[in-house]
């Protein structure tokens, strides 16, 4: 029912939760390292290409490729 | 308790994130007694300090900042080894002290949660107590404490708020109990571990560490598997694969296991212990951002950020360089007078002045430009700097990583080179490197500044705003930076293919840089180039030195000495009063004073004359005459071809060999009239042709942009590479475009002024 985009669809203002990390295991591990993982809660602070995310406790900057990538299930504006 | 236990040192290790103020408490626990030393075969620098509590000395090491303990590269493997005791390293630290920001705790403690299985004491630091309270969280250090099991400290390391506490926590913590396995993997992943460290330590002197042994069972593709010397053989490496079989099969695949059970722990662990209101406030580094990491107004401000940094830097450096050469100049002149003439003066003042004074000479520069990066790195503006520069970067194929260490080889490719190492893809940071060299350096900059006043005609444009001069040493910037690019997509096409790689980076909150890390940061990268780069250079100039000075047959000299006897004799008559005449009026005064003038003048002369044909003589100058015919498509002359290999080592050589090519003598710099002058004069041998006219200058000047003469930059590679290909295939590359470059600027200058 809610659909699955991926991160850099995300509008600027928008949040989401993260329902996957998708790519290379050892990029997607280490960007689950990095705080950036399943089932958090993530603010798009800037959208573009990179992106400016802001996850619970840190502002990230990140780029997706065809190698690495974030599904994100965006939240309903009320 | 005395006896000899109480004095032996204790270890302490310092782990955490980046940007947690590691270093900040790190100096504040050390102060100044803190030294850089070496790991054996890896980039790593080992950083250590001292200090003593109670009466008790404590060593503390000062580990890379990192997310995680799963070991990628050779470098994160140091952190590993260091923790657990393992090979080169001493035993394993008594207490580990584990750093955390305690505004950003998930992520910290996922770190942590490594930590605690390593078996030794953990003492955890909750820095930045201050920013948490301000993002309005509230934290229970109590209960952090109950639920870990280790002793909790929080801290506002930057004020040295809470550091007696720190300091003793540490001093209980020696010889404490190590904590209890905080088991936050699910029971089959145990088991799977137990069943491996039983394969692995089959046959083992030393049974592998646990922590090992879980690593090689999560690592998938890691970099234990190719470890040298090697930690797994084929055998174990199937039991390992079995293992991770079995694990997937029971539902937790490595390595995602990993960050589901560590998390799920973590949220335990902080339950109820971190509450965060509801409302986030907009905070002053939110605030900042919004301008400076703005697409359009946050790159405009980047621009001139960057702008300001070089002019400064060519600004601020010049009354030191001006400073730095005339003293070198004094000391060689009292050499030169103290010294017997030979070899030794020689070899003393033309070669190891001269080149201990290249290296000094540009330090200023570097030196301020270490002092700007070290400030917008602390201040955090360097992560932002990297966010705007990714979109361009990505489009050859590169990050927003890759920006810092080029905009440093602007002042020098060794400190560029080396700042590649936080760069975490092999392939980006390659390339990287590979390109680094193309920036036009500070030595670069004395070539293209004695070229351009000497040739470059001084015409203004726009109102006086804009000088011809100015644009074309633009030009010659923006040259290598152009060439860069096309070097980076092509090499991205071919040698080093791949996938643009995707780009993450923390971006941590603004704060103010502490004058006094600055100033220790500038003063060890400052050491560490003169150190390497330095005595390199020196090393190399003196090479050029011997290649220019032997061999050294004295007929050359004597022959040019006899051809002026006669008219040194006539000068020395005119000078000694005939008997019986007393030098009574100023008029016979002056005279005297004018002719012991033009006596000096004509020593000098002949003695400048000897020495440009001591050159010519010499290897180099041999050599210079041997590639004449390759460089006349590009307009030099044999003196120019010798200049310009003396210079293939060091750039900083060209200036001085030249002068003494040109009858100048050694001691010309970049600012001598006399040199531009006597450019502006040479002619080709046996004609009345001058040499240099504006496409000669051109062609030198691309070449110098284009090619690699900096034996310390080719060193720094091959440390930084590992092996002798990559320098050799940076030196190749670099001559071919440089020859192509000079070529080309010559033909089509001949084109328009011809």
């Amino acid at each position: 029912m809610f659909e699955l985009i991926p991160l850099r669809c995300l509008k600027s203002g928008q949040t989401g939760e993260v329902d996957q990390v998708l790519g290379d295991p050892q990029q997607v591990h280490r960007l689950q390292e990095l705080g950036l993982r399943q089932g958090i809660t993530i603010e798009m602070l800037q959208s573009g290409s990179p992106c400016i995310i802001r996850t619970a406790g840190s502002k990230l900057c990140f780029r997706p490729n065809d190698a690495l990538n974030v599904l994100v299930r965006p939240a309903l504006r009320r | 308790m005395s006896g000899p236990d109480d004095e032996k040192t204790i270890t302490v290790a310092l782990l955490g994130n980046p940007n947690t103020g590691k270093s900040t408490l790190f100096s504040a626990l050390c102060g100044v007694r803190q030294r850089i030393g070496n790991y054996p075969g890896v980039t790593v620098e080992k950083k250590t300090g001292n200090l003593d509590i109670g009466d008790r000395p404590f060593e503390l090491i000062d580990l890379p900042g990192t997310y995680s303990l799963a070991p990628r590269s050779p470098d994160e493997m140091v952190a590993v080894d260091v923790l657990l005791g393992r090979g080169d390293t001493t035993a394993a630290p008594d207490v580990i002290v584990c750093i955390a920001d305690a505004s950003n705790l998930e992520r910290n403690l996922y770190l942590v949660s490594q930590t605690l299985e390593l078996g030794r004491p953990v003492v955890l630091a909750l820095n930045k107590m201050d920013l948490a309270n301000e993002d309005g969280l509230a934290l229970n250090a109590e209960l952090l404490r109950e639920r870990l099991r280790i002793p909790v400290v929080p801290l506002q390391a930057h004020r040295g708020i809470g550091l007696e506490e720190l300091k003793d926590e540490l001093q209980k913590a020696v010889g404490a109990a190590s904590p209890s396995a905080s088991a936050p993997f699910p029971e089959v992943f145990n088991e799977q571990v137990a069943w491996l460290a039983r394969e692995a330590n089959r046959g083992r002197q030393t049974p592998l560490p646990r922590y090992l042994v879980e690593r090689l069972l999560l690592d998938v593709g890691g970099y234990l598997e190719q470890a040298r010397p090697p930690i797994v053989d084929e055998a174990l490496f199937a039991s390992v694969r079995a293992a991770r079989q079995r694990l997937a099969e029971a539902g937790y695949p490595a390595p995602a296991v990993e960050t589901m059970a560590r998390y799920d722990w973590v949220a335990r662990v902080l339950e109820g212990a971190v509450i965060r209101s509801d409302q986030r406030r907009m905070t002053f580094s939110d605030r900042l951002d919004m301008v400076l990491a703005h697409k359009l107004w946050g790159t405009l401000i980047f621009v001139l950020v960057m702008l300001l940094v070089f002019q400064s830097i060519f600004a601020w450096a010049a009354p030191l360089m001006d400073g730095l050469d005339r003293a070198m100049g004094a000391l060689s002149d009292r050499l030169t007078a103290v010294m017997p003439e030979g070899v030794l003066r020689s070899l003393v003042v033309d070669g190891v002045i001269a080149g201990v004074g290249g290296v000094l000479v540009f330090l200023p520069q570097i030196l301020i430009l270490f002092a700007f990066i070290a400030m917008l790195e602390e201040c955090g503006y360097m992560a932002r700097a990297a966010y705007l520069t990714d979109g361009l970067m990505s489009r050859i194929g590169l990050s927003g990583k890759s920006f810092i260490p080029l905009l440093s080889s602007f002042a020098c490719a060794v400190p560029g080179v080396m700042a590649t190492r936080a760069i975490e893809n092999r392939r980006d940071r390659l390339v990287t490197i590979l390109i680094a060299p193309l920036m036009s350096c500070s030595a670069r900059l004395q070539v293209y500044s004695l070229l351009i006043a000497a040739f470059i005609p001084d015409r203004r444009y726009l109102g006086g705003w804009l000088g011809l001069q100015g644009i074309t040493l633009l030009a010659m910037y923006l040259l290598g930076a152009v060439v860069a690019v096309f070097v980076a997509l092509i090499l991205r096409r071919t040698v080093l293919r791949g996938e643009t790689p995707s780009f993450v980076m923390e971006l941590p909150s603004y704060k103010l840089p502490s004058l006094r890390s600055v100033a220790g940061r500038v003063g060890e990268s400052g050491w560490s180039f003169v150190q390497q780069a330095g005595t390199l250079i020196v090393a190399v100039a003196v090479l050029v030195w011997a290649a220019g000075y032997f061999p050294h047959d004295p007929h050359v000299e004597q022959a040019i000495r006899s051809g002026y006897a006669d008219q040194l004799q006539q000068l020395d008559a005119r000078l000694t009063p005939a008997p019986g005449q007393v030098s009574r009026d100023s008029q016979r005064a002056l005279q005297q004073r004018a002719e012991s003038a033009e006596k000096k003048a004509l020593e000098q002369r002949i003695s400048n004359e000897v020495a440009a044909a001591y050159m010519e003589q010499s290897y180099l100058g041999r050599a210079g005459k041997l590639i004449a015919p390759l460089v006349r498509p590009l307009g030099w002359d044999w003196r120019i071809g010798c200049a310009v290999i003396a210079s293939f080592p060091a750039r900083e050589v060209v200036i001085s060999t030249l002068g003494v090519i040109y009858q100048l003598g050694g001691q010309q710099n970049v600012a001598s009239p006399s040199l531009r002058e006597t450019l502006r004069e040479a002619t080709w041998p046996g004609s009345e042709r001058r040499v240099f006219n504006v496409p000669v200058a051109l062609s030198i000047m691309v070449f110098f942009a284009l090619c690699a003469q900096c034996a310390a930059t080719l060193a720094v590679i091959r440390r930084e590479t590992n092996s002798w290909r990559w320098p050799a295939f940076t030196f190749v590359y670099m001559t071919a475009l440089a020859y192509l470059g000079g070529l080309v600027a010559y033909q089509v200058g001949m084109l328009f002024a011809g």
